[in-house]
């Protein structure tokens, strides 16, 4: 099945790391162009280094989502490079923790409101277009009792029903709004490898709870992402994708 | 992504004024060569270490606390040797060999209590507080008089908290035999900490497989990989005195070993909740939480009642991890004090008893406990120490029944290893040094 996604443009935020940068080289296998930022300059350079081939090429700046003014110029610029956008990955988290109340507005400013101004960037270039796909990262921890109340579960879960009403409202412009949810992901320098390390026991419990008694790798979600940010998911719009090896016991009708 | 550049550790190069020294001792040179594994295993070697070394050292008895009242009393084993240490009525303690001179009875059992007199079992011989004979019924059967003066008296020493016995008379003066370390702890004042556990576990290892093994940060990447979250097991600084040792671990980073790092790993959220940061407020970089909370732990003793006032800022984090000889092992923070215990078993070389005292720095009363926690004795297995002390303890049956293995000659030992043979070094001294 060839999913369409040659010489399509994304932009993906935080991709220099983890599985942002996971999905990031899938969608350049498929012959995208993506444009990313981070916070550091160097980390950009270094993923526009090692990650363009000779078919499709990173492009990037570095970018501090949290800017409002700042984010909104770099998603302009980047469109303006590429000629338009065609996918947009908003995948920029401030993590887990439940420390205090920092970490809801941390999780509310990077993980919500991340969210939610990228689209609002993105869309207008995607309406002009007549075409676009959106497609925001969840949490299976959104979705089933995981772990402690913490901010990021529950600012998780707002993007679910955002991106639902987004839906919604662009798909009049072709637009596609979806949500793809990971269970847990390990790879070396994450945070399942650091837990496996720092809370054996909590890891063990996780990892026997999958009916494959592993975790997820970064290519199980990258693979999804690229599939429902591609033409080939044109009829896939407003859902949510569990991504989680059946780690999750609820039944979804 | 980028992977983290090491940094060497920053450390404070002067001392406070009369505070713990700080400066690197040249570490002693040793050589390579291998330790004979029959030091850990073999009854032979055990009775020279009995004879020439256990017999002729400095060794801790008790906790002062322990001692308030007159009558007050400890009864501590080693080795084949059974000791009373008592609180006597001038305030002063003695300490004297639990055994009745008459038929060799041992007085009191292993434990703490208070006591007027010391009232033999077998056939009711009483000995004052003192030592002296208090009565021996019916002295008349005895012509020739009585054995000796009383009960045979030990060498005792308080200092800093702790009591501290030698079981040859002719042992050299305390203060000497400690140098350099009393310049080393009492900055960190262990009469102001409160004894919250005390706990005895029979481990099935020779006393030296424990005290190696809090000897050497090596082990930490295989056996404690939670730690490399933690701490950085590699740029430790080592120094060796005449006959103890120590390292200073640094706390509060991570290992040079981990290049990548997600978060701020559970163990270091800990720290910084500990020390009263707000972890999801801390933007720097995960190995500056140390010094960061060095800095915040300082400008907030006062607040806290804290005195630090004689501690450097590294030993508000780190570990600074002594071995006091022969079995001794400290580790002393600003706040807390691990205290291990390695005692020899009496007749088997495969076994020994670990015993810990936990001492906190608590300022604030109504967390004080409400008395002091009961000794508690356990066999092997019965029952967790914690996470990081089950670790090591899951080692040491292993690493005893490998050394018998025909095919294991001795402990190869490696430069993170040195105390090890400085320790070894020192065992030799006492063995071959005397007569």
């Amino acid at each position: 099945m060839d999913l369409g996604l040659r010489d399509k443009r994304a932009i993906i935020t935080g991709a220099t790391k983890g599985i942002g940068r996971r999905i990031l080289e899938q969608l350049i296998a498929e012959g995208c162009t993506v444009a990313t930022c981070s916070r550091s300059v160097e980390d950009v350079e270094e993923v526009i280094e090692k990650c363009s081939t000779r078919k499709a090429e990173v492009i990037g700046a570095a970018c501090d989502i949290k800017d409002k003014d700042e984010y909104k110029d770099w998603v302009d610029d980047m469109v303006a490079r590429m000629e338009g956008v065609d996918i947009f990955i908003p995948n920029v988290s401030a993590g887990g923790g439940m420390d205090s109340e920092k970490n809801w507005w941390k999780n509310f400013e990077t993980d919500v409101l991340g969210t939610v101004r990228g689209c609002e960037a993105v869309v207008p270039h995607m309406q002009e277009a007549q075409s676009g796909a959106i497609t925001i990262i969840g949490t299976t921890a959104a979705i089933e009792t995981f772990g402690v109340p913490q901010a990021f579960n529950a600012m998780k879960a707002a993007l679910i029903t955002y991106a639902k009403q987004l839906s919604q409202f662009v798909g009049r412009d072709a637009i596609r709004v979806n949500v793809v949810s990971p269970g847990p992901i390990e790879f070396p320098g994450g945070s399942w490898a650091m837990l496996k390390d720092t809370m054996p026991k909590w890891y063990e419990k996780v990892m026997k709870d999958h009916p494959t008694r592993e975790l997820g790798r970064p290519e199980d979600v990258a693979k999804c992402v690229a599939f429902i940010s591609s033409p080939a998911a044109r009829w896939v719009n407003g859902t949510n994708l569990i991504v989680d090896g059946g780690f999750t016991k609820r039944v979804q009708f | 992504m980028a992977s983290k550049v090491y940094k060497p550790v920053e450390r404070v190069d002067e001392p406070k004024t009369s505070g713990t020294p700080v400066e690197h001792e040249p570490l002693p040179e040793l050589g390579y060569d291998r330790i004979p594994k029959e030091r850990y295993t073999t009854p032979e070697y055990m009775e020279l270490e009995w004879r020439h070394m256990w017999s002729k050292v400095w060794l801790l008895g008790a906790l002062e606390r322990d001692l308030a009242e007159p009558g007050d009393y400890i009864c501590t084993e080693i080795g084949r040797e059974s000791v009373i240490l008592v609180r006597q009525k001038d305030g002063g303690v003695k300490a004297f060999f639990n055994v009745c001179p008459h038929r060799g009875n041992r007085l009191v059992a292993e434990g703490m209590d208070n006591a007027e007199t010391f009232k033999c079992s077998y056939h009711g011989w009483e000995y004052a507080l003192s030592g002296r004979f208090k009565n021996i019924p019916n002295q008349e059967l005895f012509p020739q008089g009585a054995p000796c003066a009383g009960l045979t008296e030990l060498p005792c020493a308080v200092w800093n908290n702790f009591v501290w016995f030698s079981l040859d008379k002719n042992v050299m003066p305390f203060d000497e035999y400690m140098a350099p370390l009393k310049q080393h702890f009492e900055p960190y004042h262990f009469e102001r900490m409160t004894l919250t556990r005390d706990v005895t576990m029979e481990w099935h290892c020779n006393w030296k497989t424990s005290v190696d093994a809090f000897n050497e940060t090596y082990h930490v990447a295989a056996t404690h990989p939670q730690l490399l979250w933690y701490l950085n097991e590699m740029d430790v600084q080592i120094d060796c005195y005449d006959r103890h040792s120590r390292y200073l671990v640094p706390f509060g980073m991570t290992s040079p070993r981990i290049d990548r790092i997600p978060e701020i790993p559970p163990p270091l959220k800990f720290m910084l909740t500990e020390a009263g940061l707000d972890p999801a407020s801390y933007q720097g970089p995960v190995d500056g939480i140390r010094k960061t909370v060095q800095k915040h732990l300082r400008e907030n003793a006062g607040a806290e009642g804290r005195d630090y006032s004689e501690l450097n800022d590294d030993q508000l984090t780190d570990d600074y991890n002594y071995l006091v000889f022969p079995n001794i092992t400290f580790n002393t923070h600003a706040d807390h004090l691990m205290l291990f215990r390695h005692r020899p078993h009496a007749t088997d070389p495969n076994k020994m008893y670990f015993d810990i005292w936990m001492l906190e720095y608590i300022v604030d009363e109504d967390e004080l406990p409400d008395e002091r926690p009961r000794h508690r004795y356990y066999q092997y297995g019965e029952k967790s120490l914690g996470m990081v002390i089950d670790q090591d303890g899951a080692n040491l049956p292993n690493v005893q029944q490998g050394m018998q293995s025909a095919a294991y000659e001795g402990l190869w030992l490696g430069d993170l290893e040195v105390r090890i043979r400085h320790f070894h070094k020192t065992l030799d001294d006492y063995i071959e040094g005397s007569d």
